[in-house]
């Protein structure tokens, strides 16, 4: 069983290098061709086709959000033009740079779905509070309950530690990242407890109660670190997610 | 001797009859009493105080990750049973203990110590671990009860000791095994129940061994004596100490019973010398010489210890094990004398070979590159006295199996590149890129060797490693940047703010012409490069290095955009850490948590992260990482490995080869290895003859998980023309796919009405095929 979940792992990566073939360098036409000229305007298209909430569109700096260029504050650079995937938001910035403003952006499923998956059978009872999520593997399982327990009896650097384990044994469940966030915003971290659910997001890709589950908890932190714009936009995301 | 003579003086001084000289004889009696009173008050005071305190500071123990089972786990059945062999569990055919192993086929039998660390206690437990190929296939209890997780205590790596210290494991007397103190006692100390401090028994028989043999043969030491000697006095011989200690032992006979000041001796004597770390006590001993908790030593184990007291350097057992083998059995036949042991007893144990841990096994090695950073992390929480005095258990994430496969990738590799790699010198790290710990470093090309730490001191120019940072620079900026833009790889020359002229050449010298975004990163062409970091702009590229995680406070030159600047290996781990991890930058570290002597947490190091680039421009990098790999100039990484194991990585060569760099990293390990000549001289080697040959055997010795970042949303596969560019359908010829940001990818093409000649399409197919 084990094996074969890697050989899916094996399988998917070789066929997406393999799927793109060596090019013949020597082949290329020496030709000025930038980007394609149609690029902008699809680009403009598929941002708004993209459903992304209206407020966030006009996401200003100074919006109060605490976004992930902050420590890095981007000087001199064009505005940054990344586009945004149909579910992604936009965090703004307190960096006065336009550019510094980050989409999130949560990944597809399909390439995630073979390296976390199969649920193993184990001895465990589902831990007492846990959500019902179909994917946890004994261990896992295990140690988010023990995690619960901790965390039940005031121990929130012990639930954490335990969080961590687990987190080493299946380093992409968003679930374990999703516990490990919600005891950093108990414990009154709330920029970690933020960044963890944002890493949770990118490996929950096809796990909409958990995504509804990982926004809501990014507005929590975003309300705690007073940013109510943030808040609300994510929100919105936990809505939508559903 | 003494005895013998008094008789006679005392009856002289009675036959002289001085009557006057008896008066001051008495008053001098007196006198001495009164300065004997005194002595024994401040004597008293000594004993107690010092007895009833923290009897021994104790140094920091430094321990591995332990080793956690699950089913499911990615573990090479070898590295298992390497591990349980540095933990010192012994092997039998049934398990009827904790620290006892059964090995049938590929199941393994074992029992557990338990351990306490941070977040609680692991009990002790029999446990069941099968596997299949380089799995755990199922993990149960002794009784079957399949078993989620269970983890192994860790390895101790080592311990923080100031400069000449004593090092000890504090045990209490229930943990004495079986025979210890019987042993102890039949050989130092017959009388020890009976005596009250000295034994004029032991003296007398002493005395007539050694003037039956004409010099010091046996010491008529209690063991009370031999501790009031070793906890209290120095080593000096003279009568005034003898007398000293003789009046101690018998003060802390008064104040303690006999088995704590067994406790205490067990605990104190002096048991062997690590190079400047004093070995005390049994307890440490134990796992200095055995590799296993005290507990668990069997009858020869205990008489090779006993019997080591006597000389601890003249019967080491791994310097002189003829010595040392004599030795213990003639304590067991001591202990058959002596009605411990029976006959049939003591000629088995006498078949047992000495059983101290090999040299140059995980169990005998020392680690002191990773230690160094564990100490300096330490030190910014912790007074020095904290570290060397009490007590503290410090967990890592240090990977003893990865670090022997780090230390003979280095090793062997540089054998094999013979003369090239003569003089050169080298380091490695190697981290979990999905946790941000480290779990192996070496600080030279000799393992176990303390010395200059290249890991973490080593500031060195990083040549082409710094390009991803450029690409990524580029890569973030899709309504420009895609990896089928074309970039211009044609010699150029610039003035720098600095008012030189920088020309940039690429390694062959020679130029390619126009040639996509991602062939430039996988072939690492300096033109291109350096066109692209100057269009970027200098600033804007270190901005984005520095986003990455290393802040080198490099000048903006142009040279920069080619790795003039010196960057220490474990900046360029966390770079790559956050190129690894999806753009989530992570302080790398190596402390997971310390805990009190007593159990109490103290500090934890927990894991933190922050999102510095957008998913979507990292998966772009790390494809082009992955092509380089593939078919750039990291290619001969798979004359070792499957090519169906997706990596990513980068070489690094600095001018004249003065610098071998290569940084890489799989789903679950980045490492980053680096050679080169202390002296900054030249060497022959590349980045890629060079340092991605020692990270390619590593990796072929560690075995990963193949590279496999989840797509994000923004990003698309789409089909383009390998020889264009140009959108094109799936089914033409000469279509491949290419991940782009959502809305930069080409146009979709006319469909297939014109087709290509029919030598591109087998170029097309060879290059698919590949």
């Amino acid at each position: 069983m084990l094996s074969n979940k890697r050989w899916m792992v094996v399988l998917v990566a070789a066929a997406l290098t393999q799927g793109c073939a060596t090019v013949n360098r020597g082949a290329i036409p020496v030709v000025d061709s930038g980007a394609p000229v149609s690029e902008e305007v699809a680009a403009r298209q598929a941002y708004r086709s993209s459903g992304t909430p209206v407020s966030q569109q006009g996401v200003q700096p100074g919006s109060g959000d605490a976004g992930v260029m902050v420590m890095v504050p981007q000087q001199n650079s064009a505005p940054l033009q990344t586009f945004p995937a149909p579910d992604a938001t936009f965090s703004g910035s307190v960096d006065p740079a336009p550019g510094a403003s980050e989409p999130w952006t949560p990944p597809a499923p399909a390439p995630q779905a073979p390296v976390q998956g199969q649920p193993m059978p184990s001895g465990i009872p589902s831990g007492g509070g846990l959500s019902a999520d179909e994917r946890l593997d004994g261990p896992v399982l295990a140690l988010l309950t023990t995690a619960q327990q901790q965390q039940g009896g005031g121990d929130l650097n012990g639930a954490a530690s335990s969080l961590e384990r687990a987190q080493r044994i299946a380093p992409r469940e968003p679930q374990v990242l999703y516990r490990l966030a919600e005891v950093r915003l108990a414990q009154g971290d709330a920029v970690q407890a933020e960044q963890l659910a944002r890493r949770g997001l990118s490996y929950a890709g096809d796990r909409p109660a958990l995504q509804a589950s990982l926004w809501e908890l990014i507005a929590q932190a975003r309300e705690r670190q007073g940013n109510a714009a943030g808040a609300a936009q994510a929100r919105e995301r936990a809505r939508v997610s559903l | 001797m003494t005895k013998a003579r008094s008789p006679r003086s005392r009856s002289r001084r009675r036959s002289g009859g001085f009557r006057p000289w008896l008066g001051w004889a008495v008053k001098l009696f007196l006198v001495a009493l009164v300065i004997l009173a005194g002595v024994a008050i401040y004597l008293d005071a000594v004993v107690q105080e010092k007895f009833s305190g923290k009897r021994w500071t104790i140094p920091a123990t430094v321990f591995a990750r332990p080793l956690e089972l699950f089913v499911g786990q990615k573990l090479d059945k070898d590295d298992f049973l390497t591990e349980l062999d540095a933990l010192g569990y012994r092997r039998e055919r049934a398990v009827d203990g904790p620290g006892v192993v059964s090995v049938a086929g590929n199941t393994i039998e074992m029992h557990t110590r338990g351990f306490h660390f941070y977040e609680g206690i692991e009990e002790s437990q029999r446990i069941r671990v099968r596997f299949s190929g380089d799995f755990v296939a199922s993990l149960t209890r002794g009784n079957n009860v399949e078993l989620p997780v269970a983890r192994l205590e860790p390895l101790v790596i080592g311990g923080l000791y100031p400069a000449h210290n004593e090092d000890r494991i504090l045990i209490k007397l229930e943990q004495a095994p079986p025979y210890l103190l019987e042993t102890l006692v039949a050989v130092e100390d017959r009388e020890f129940f009976d005596h009250f401090g000295v034994s004029p028994k032991s003296i007398a028989r002493a005395a007539w061994v050694n003037l039956s043999a004409g010099g010091v043969r046996q010491g008529g030491s209690t063991l009370t004596q031999q501790l009031v000697k070793n906890f209290y006095l120095t080593n000096e011989r003279s009568l005034s100490r003898k007398a000293t200690e003789a009046m101690m032992a018998i003060l802390l006979e008064l104040h303690y019973d006999k088995r704590e000041i067994l406790e205490a001796y067990l605990n104190e004597v002096f048991l062997g010398q690590d190079g400047r770390r004093a070995i005390h006590g049994f307890g440490l001993a134990s796992q200095y010489f055995f590799g296993r908790p005290l507990v668990e030593l069997q009858v020869q184990h205990v008489a090779l210890l006993v019997g080591m007291v006597k000389g601890p350097t003249y019967y080491n057992p791994r310097r002189n094990p003829e010595r040392a083998l004599e030795r213990r059995n003639l304590i067991l036949d001591m202990l058959v004398e002596q009605q411990v042991i029976d006959s049939e007893t003591a000629a088995a144990a006498k078949q047992k070979p000495l059983g101290v841990t090999p040299r140059g096994s995980l169990a005998d090695s020392s680690y002191p590159a990773f230690l160094d950073l564990v100490k300096r992390q330490l030190r910014e929480e912790y007074r020095d006295e904290d570290l060397t005095e009490e007590g503290l258990r410090i967990f890592t994430s240090f990977d003893p199996i990865l670090q022997a496969k780090a230390e003979k990738a280095m090793t062997e590799t540089l054998k094999r590149l013979g003369k090239a790699a003569e003089g050169v010198e080298g380091a490695m790290l190697v981290t979990n890129p999905e946790t941000g710990e480290l779990q192996a470093m070496l600080g030279g090309r000799q393992p176990g060797f303390a010395g200059f730490n290249r890991a973490l001191d080593a500031s060195r120019p990083i040549g082409s490693l710094i390009k991803p940072a450029i690409y990524l620079a580029a890569l973030e900026k899709p309504s420009q940047y895609t990896l089928t833009s074309l970039l211009e790889d044609e010699p150029f020359s610039v003035k720098g703010a600095d008012g030189q002229v920088w020309r940039p050449q690429n390694y062959g010298r020679n130029a390619h012409g126009a040639v996509y975004l991602y062939q430039a990163l996988a072939n690492s062409y300096n033109l291109s490069t350096a066109r692209l970091g100057l269009d970027l702009g200098v600033p804007h590229v270190l901005k984005t290095l520095e986003r990455l995680g290393a802040s080198p406070q490099w000048p903006a030159y142009p040279s920069m955009l080619l790795g003039a600047g010196g960057l220490r290996l474990i900046e360029v781990a966390d770079m790559y850490q956050t190129l690894a991890n999806g753009g989530f930058n992570t302080p790398l570290r190596g402390i997971r948590s310390v805990v009190a002597a007593d159990g109490e947490p103290l500090s934890r190091y927990p894991f933190k992260i922050q999102q510095r680039f957008d998913a979507g421009a990292i998966y772009l990098t790390q494809y082009a990482m992955q092509r380089a790999m593939l078919e750039g100039t990291g290619r001969s990484v798979y004359n070792q490995l499957p090519r169906s194991l997706a990596l990513a990585g980068k070489t690094g060569t600095t001018n004249d080869s003065r610098d071998s760099w290569f940084a890489g990293f799989s789903q679950d390990l980045l490492a980053v290895v680096w050679l080169g000549r202390d002296d900054n001289g030249k060497t022959s080697l590349t980045g890629a003859t060079g340092a991605l040959q020692v990270w390619a055997d590593f990796m072929r010795r560690a075995d990963p998980l193949p590279l496999q970042m989840p797509m994000p949303d923004n990003v698309v596969m789409a089909w383009i023309d390998a020889q264009t560019g140009q959108g094109t359908a799936e089914n033409c010829p000469g279509a491949v796919q290419m991940p782009y940001i959502r809305g930069s990818e080409p146009a979709a093409g006319p469909g297939c009405g014109i087709q290509a000649p029919a030598e591109s399409v087998m170029d097309w197919v060879r290059g698919w095929l590949r």
